[in-house]
């Protein structure tokens, strides 16, 4: 294990930091589409992928990384990322969610972790094992050089450019939308400090923040010997594995997750927002299954939001964008049947 | 904890996990009659900023957030004011 795994640390901590500050939460942002029509999260979620991708395209061009994009096993992806879905929505919240929440002193965050952490072990290494080998192995689909498809490869595009090509469209539909929607700015803007600290972000200057630790990310952990940006459930499976066994698993992903629980702490403290509280006990119970329904989610689908979504469709990897698609079919399939269905009813 | 505006329902969803503050709160202000009052009592930053967004877009008019102590807030929101 090289020292450099450190890095995570301070990655993590700023990770943590502006998780909680921006109340940056997948789960919520793409529940909030059809339970509260509510948008300000996945505009959050868009800039980040969107300010990523631009890293990484740039990154990459330059040769400070070379993307490294997960496999495609579309019966994988697609079972591993609905059951994801499902339970995060049981869970409160997604693997980045629940990890930075369990920071912020929520009693039901750290149930979800507890359950994500140890199904994710039992997934990986374990009695599920044997689902992932055979999930993964008989759908999975290469180039014919063995390497991952991306949706650049697939055309025999330079990832590069199809990435920045994406981008570039993403920003002129952003500015379209802006100027139309221009509303008069009614409130007077508080200091720079009390904005930072003590009241959430808005959702451009989250989803920048975001990006640009994406963007850190990843050269910090290609350096320590793992090829990727942010990750979530590789980090938890780690720090669980090592911690039972006694055996040294860890990588850059379990410092990043240390570093991350830290950073929303600090800044669930500076901001006057840290209390320890907790959920009825069906609720407790609730969230430890969700979390157990993710971690099983993201080993069989060998990603999660973070790895998927955040990570993974910047790089434009078809697994992560199937994968990422099905977390998003499972949330809404969830969010349906226990939350709209019955505000339907009651006429909300 | 002194009121000029009389609260007709108080909702204490403090504790609880996403959605359900925001769920419950909706669900509430739904259920009241045009110019009711509704108290939030709530601890989750997040529904603490996207309650008020939520009722505002659905022509309930919010009326005061406060903070009682650390992440504890009171939000009062008059049922279908703008309707």
């Amino acid at each position: 294990m090289s020292l450099l795994v450190l890095t995570g640390i301070p990655v993590g901590l700023a990770f943590g930091f502006a998780l909680s500050r921006g109340r940056f939460c997948m789960n919520s942002a793409f529940r909030d589409i059809i339970v509260m029509k509510d948008y300000a999260l996945i505009k959050a979620v868009g800039v980040a992928l969107l300010v990523a991708m631009i890293g990484f395209a740039l990154m990459d061009l330059t040769g400070v990384i070379a993307i490294n994009p997960k496999p495609l096993f579309w019966g994988a992806n697609m079972l591993g990322g609905f059951v994801f879905g499902i339970g995060m929505v049981l869970a409160g919240g997604c693997a980045s969610g629940i990890t930075y929440r369990t920071g912020e002193g929520m009693v039901g965050a750290m149930s979800a972790v507890a359950g994500f952490a140890i199904v994710a072990v039992a997934t990986a290494a374990g009695a599920f094992k044997p689902v992932v080998t055979f999930l993964q192995s008989s759908t999975k689909v290469t180039l014919a050089d063995g390497g991952s498809p991306t949706l650049a490869n697939v055309f025999g595009i330079p990832y590069y450019a199809l990435a920045l090509g994406i981008a570039a469209v993403a920003i002129i539909l952003w500015v379209i939308f802006a100027v139309r929607g221009r509303k008069a700015e009614k409130e007077e803007k508080a200091p720079l400090g009390t904005r930072i600290f003590k009241k959430g972000w808005g959702w451009t200057s989250t989803g920048i923040v975001i990006g640009i630790i994406s963007i850190i990310a990843f050269p910090a952990s290609a350096a320590a010997g793992r090829n990727y940006p942010l990750g979530i459930t590789g980090g938890w499976k780690t720090l669980l594995l090592s911690f039972e066994t006694g055996q040294n698993s860890l990588t850059w992903e379990s410092f990043l997750i240390i570093g991350t629980i830290v950073g929303a702490c600090i800044a669930a403290l500076i901001a006057g927002e840290f209390k320890l509280r907790a959920p009825a006990p069906n609720v407790i119970i609730q969230t430890f299954f969700g979390g157990a329904l993710m971690g099983f989610g993201a080993i069989v689908s060998k990603g999660c939001n973070v790895g998927h979504i955040l990570s993974g469709v910047p790089q434009l990897s078809l697994g992560s964008i199937l994968g990422g698609a099905f977390i998003v079919l499972g949330c809404w399939f969830m969010a349906y049947w226990l939350f709209l269905r019955p505000m339907r009813k009651l006429g909300a | 904890m002194s009121d000029e505006v009389k609260v007709n329902q108080t909702l204490d969803v403090r504790g609880e996990i996403c959605p359900n503050p925001d769920v419950k709160s909706m669900t509430a202000l739904e259920k009241m009659e045009k110019g009711q009052i509704l108290e939030v009592l709530i601890d989750y930053p997040l529904s603490l900023e996207r309650i008020p967004r939520n009722a505002e877009n659905r022509k309930h008019k919010v009326l005061k957030i406060e903070q009682i102590s650390g992440p504890e807030h009171r939000i009062l929101i008059e049922a279908k004011a703008n309707r």
